[in-house]
């Protein structure tokens, strides 16, 4: 369990957040740039003193102001990944993620760089220079070698920014297994919330140095507690698993129940994409029409006022979000508990695999 | 434009029009020969321009075809040399000087004979270097011992007589071997102790027209006015005897 | 001829006055020195004396500028302090001091009459007129050319490798070795090569702070000047023997700093 709790002045930005990891958990530190999200991570990793925080690492306490604790960071053995990964430019890949291994014996330290290289497909390119590797290698190296120290606490700052749309989605999946994998407390940070949904076991959204939400991605995308997460959460996300159908459309299982329809290719365990408003309400019982059409029931949990338009927390299979104008709320007398029938189209629906 | 007038006659502006003479000399001339240059100038209607250094580097540059109208150097060897070269017209012997050891007055040098204690810091001229030559002539006439005994205390062979003076006044050394004009030039700073008779180089200085002046006309009058004259006397001011 | 074509011919014009300018002095050297004479002089006793101790004080004063220099250029490079420009700008200034300059400064300072002579010479050490008062003189004229590099270099290092190389266990000192110096190496060899070859020709602060003496203060420049008149032969012959000298240097440094593991790499 990581637990950490920091106070400090960063620019005109107050930083005062607090925080709790389980292990093998990830959190997710969303929120748009200037937020203070890096400068959690630096608090963390003990990069960055704060004038008052606690940082404690089950029972291993890394920072108290208070008592005078401060743990430099060679002593924390946190598994950083730097936004621009940070690879030592004079050392080949094997030697970058070789590097914190220094009291082992040479051949073992060999050994065990090539073989976390390995498990990221990279044995290949163990002698190459960060220079020579493209986007996407320097992210695994920069992943093998935090990796490399067994870490404590795993902290990723942005780790898929830096690629090019098309590694990302692949990027994102082994990023997501070694997550996965992980048995120690993970927290990433990104300006994305879709990504931020697909890492994260839980979402804290950062705006100006405090947290102002968490829970589950969908969670906070069906009840946002503020206009600020509901424009940040921006897409609906649900779980499923996809199967090409017949008529060129992609089926998705959802947990839970319920199928609906994407113009996406997917197959397997997928991430279900929607924007708010791209969905509309109906009442119950109306029948939707046509096969392209997704529509799933639901119950009305929350109505929250979002500047001028009002977004709907529903309650169904997997919580959801829709976001209607004022006049609908009115017109179909939606309240909290209110049956409804969400549809959206299926080529609003965005896949991405899990 | 008065300001300006002004200025360039304050500067020594107004002598532009005046034909430049080019004058060579050894450094340990300068205060003397900078002393009469108004006069002596005055009475040949001419700008004199001097390039004070070391007599050996002066010849050097005579050799390397710098140009220059008169070479007055610290001895007689540097001229008759480049006059058999072909470099110089015939030279004449214009003063006399006198090579002394010149004390830090901090330093406990009484007498000549200390300079052969063991720990004292000498300092001298380089061999190639007039004042290093007459010091190396000098110490040939010392009882060997004694010779020797100097040459192990020196710390430093310098390009030039101003090196040496340097070092004294800095503290950096005890004594050095200098000509007597330098000492009376640097006041209060180096005391005096004559060399033993029997040591005593002929310390002769001698200038010349080099042979491609290109006002071989005033520089002969210049080589004449050093012995008679203002600047015959500023050499007598400043130490240096009569040839 | 177009007003386009007229601008390249200028350029290439200028070019070439300036390398003729610059190269002709340096190959003049070699042409007027016979092979015969260049091997006589360098077998002179003299000679020979003056160009180790030449190499040795060059080599002596490089050190203790890497060793207290780099530390100090990266302090200077990586923490920000009030007064940090007027730091940076007193360690500069050797860089557009006369040598003469130079050379009284250093009697001011550490001259045996000078601001810390007293204490010096209560410290037994002897500067003036001793060869490690050479080896001070050239540490003063050379070392801001390898600082203010140094801090170039460093500055110009990602500081967030500094930060990967803590968080991977390894202390800031540790990092500073493995990372730092490594990372800045390129700039940190050009650095050297300029206060390399700025030592090996250093004249008029050695002259008037150490003097000159046959194997004792007496380095090649001063060997040549000493020479310069009586024998423009050997001071000549003296002249090639330390511009191919200095040549290697620069050479071998400039090698040293493309070849693995010291450069060569891109800024990311």
């Amino acid at each position: 369990m990581l637990s950490l709790a920091a106070r400090t002045t960063l620019g005109d930005v107050e930083l005062d957040v607090e925080l709790e990891v389980a292990p093998g958990e990830c959190l997710a530190l969303a929120g748009p740039s200037g937020a203070g999200k890096t400068s959690v991570l630096r608090v963390a990793a003990g990069l960055l003193r704060p004038r008052w925080g606690r940082v404690a690492a089950g029972e291993r306490v890394w920072l108290d102001t208070e008592r005078g604790v401060d743990v430099p960071p060679e002593e924390r053995r946190c598994g950083y990944v730097f936004q621009d990964y940070a690879l030592f430019p004079h050392l080949s890949a094997w030697r970058n993620v070789a590097y914190p291994l220094r009291r082992l014996p040479r051949g073992e330290r060999r050994r065990r760089a090539l073989e976390l290289l390995e498990r990221f497909g990279l044995a290949a390119r163990a002698d190459a220079h960060p220079a020579t590797l493209s986007g996407g290698e320097r992210q695994r190296v920069a992943l093998a070698r935090a990796l490399a120290l067994e870490p404590r606490l795993i902290l990723l700052d942005e780790p898929l920014a830096a690629l090019d749309a098309r590694t990302r989605a692949s990027a994102a999946r082994e990023l997501a297994a070694v997550l996965r994998e992980s048995s120690v407390p993970a927290i990433l940070v990104t300006h994305d919330f879709t990504e931020a949904a697909q890492l994260g076991d839980r979402v804290a959204v950062i705006d100006r140095g405090r947290i102002v939400q968490q829970g589950s991605p969908s969670e906070l995308a069906a009840a946002p507690r503020s206009a600020f997460v509901a424009d940040f959460t921006g897409a609906v996300v649900l779980a499923g698993t996809a199967r090409p159908g017949g008529d060129g459309l992609t089926r998705v299982q959802l947990e839970g129940g319920g199928e609906v329809a994407s113009t996406d290719p997917g197959e397997g365990p997928v991430w279900v994409s929607v924007y708010p408003w791209e969905i509309t309400v109906e009442p119950a019982g109306e029948a939707p029409h046509g096969s392209a059409v997704n529509w799933v029931e639901a119950e009305v949990l929350t109505v929250t006022e979002v500047g001028n338009r009002v977004r709907l927390g529903l309650a169904g299979p997997q919580p959801l979000a829709a976001e209607v104008t004022a006049g609908s709320v009115e017109r179909l007398a939606l309240r909290p508990g209110a049956r409804v029938v969400a549809t959206w189209k299926a080529t609003a629906t965005r896949l991405v695999a899990h | 434009m008065a300001g300006c007038a002004l200025l360039a006659a304050a500067c020594g502006g107004d002598e532009g029009e005046r034909p430049a003479l080019v004058i060579a000399a050894a450094a340990s001339l300068t205060e003397a020969l900078e002393a009469c240059a108004e006069e002596a100038g005055d009475g040949l209607g001419a700008e004199l321009r001097f390039s004070f250094a070391g007599s050996d580097e002066l010849a050097a540059q005579i050799r390397q075809g710098v140009p220059v109208d008169v070479f007055a150097a610290a001895n007689t060897q540097l001229p008759d040399d480049l006059h058999a070269e072909g470099l110089l017209e015939e030279p004449v012997e214009f003063a006399t000087n006198e090579l002394v050891l010149a004390a830090a007055p901090g330093a406990g040098i009484g007498s000549f004979a200390d300079a052969a204690q063991p720990g004292v810091v000498l300092v001298t001229g380089s061999e190639s270097v007039p004042v290093g030559a007459y010091t190396e002539a000098a110490l040939d006439r010392l009882p060997e011992a004694q010779a020797e005994a100097i040459r192990a205390n020196v710390r430093s062979r310098e390009p030039d007589v101003k090196g040496i003076v340097g070092k004294l006044t800095h503290g950096a050394a005890d004594a050095g071997f200098v000509y007597a004009t330098d000492v009376r030039a640097a006041g209060d700073q180096l005391r005096r102790i004559p060399l033993p008779e029997r040591a005593q180089p002929v310390v002769a200085l001698a200038a010349g027209v080099v042979s491609a002046a290109r006002r071989p006309g005033l520089a002969s009058r210049y080589v004449e006015g050093l012995t008679e004259g203002p600047c015959a006397e500023a050499l007598a001011d400043a130490g240096f005897g009569s040839p | 001829m177009s007003s386009r074509s007229a601008f390249a011919l200028l350029l290439g014009l200028c070019a070439g006055v300036v390398v003729l300018f610059l190269a002709l002095p340096v190959v003049a050297i070699f042409v007027d020195s016979s092979p015969g004479a260049l091997l006589a002089s360098l077998c002179e006793e003299g000679a020979l004396d003056a160009l180790w101790l030449s190499l040795r004080c060059t080599a002596i004063a490089t050190a203790i500028i890497l060793v207290v220099g780099t530390p100090a250029a990266y302090l200077l490079a990586t923490r920000s302090f009030r007064g940090r420009a007027a730091v940076i700008t007193a360690i500069e200034l050797p860089l557009v001091l006369p040598p003469a300059v130079a050379g009284i400064a250093l009697l001011a300072a550490l001259g045996p009459s000078g601001i810390l002579g007293g204490a010096i010479e209560a410290a037994g050490i002897r500067l003036s007129l001793a060869t490690a008062g050479v080896v001070v003189a050239l540490v003063f004229v050379a070392a801001p050319f390898y600082v203010r590099q140094a801090i170039a270099a460093f500055g110009a290092v990602d500081r967030t490798l500094l930060d990967a190389s803590r968080t991977l266990g390894v202390s800031e000192a540790g990092s500073f070795v493995r990372v730092m110096i490594p990372a800045a190496a390129p700039g940190l060899a050009a650095g050297t090569a300029l206060a390399l070859g700025r030592a090996l020709g250093e004249f008029g602060a050695t002259l008037m702070f150490a003097g000159s003496f046959q194997g004792i203060t007496q380095t090649v420049p001063l060997a040549i000047y000493d020479r310069f008149a009586t024998d423009f032969d050997a001071a000549l012959a003296l002249s090639a023997v330390l511009v191919a000298v200095s040549a290697a240097i620069l050479l071998a440094v400039k090698l040293l700093a493309r070849g693995e593991p010291l450069g060569g790499w891109g800024t990311r």
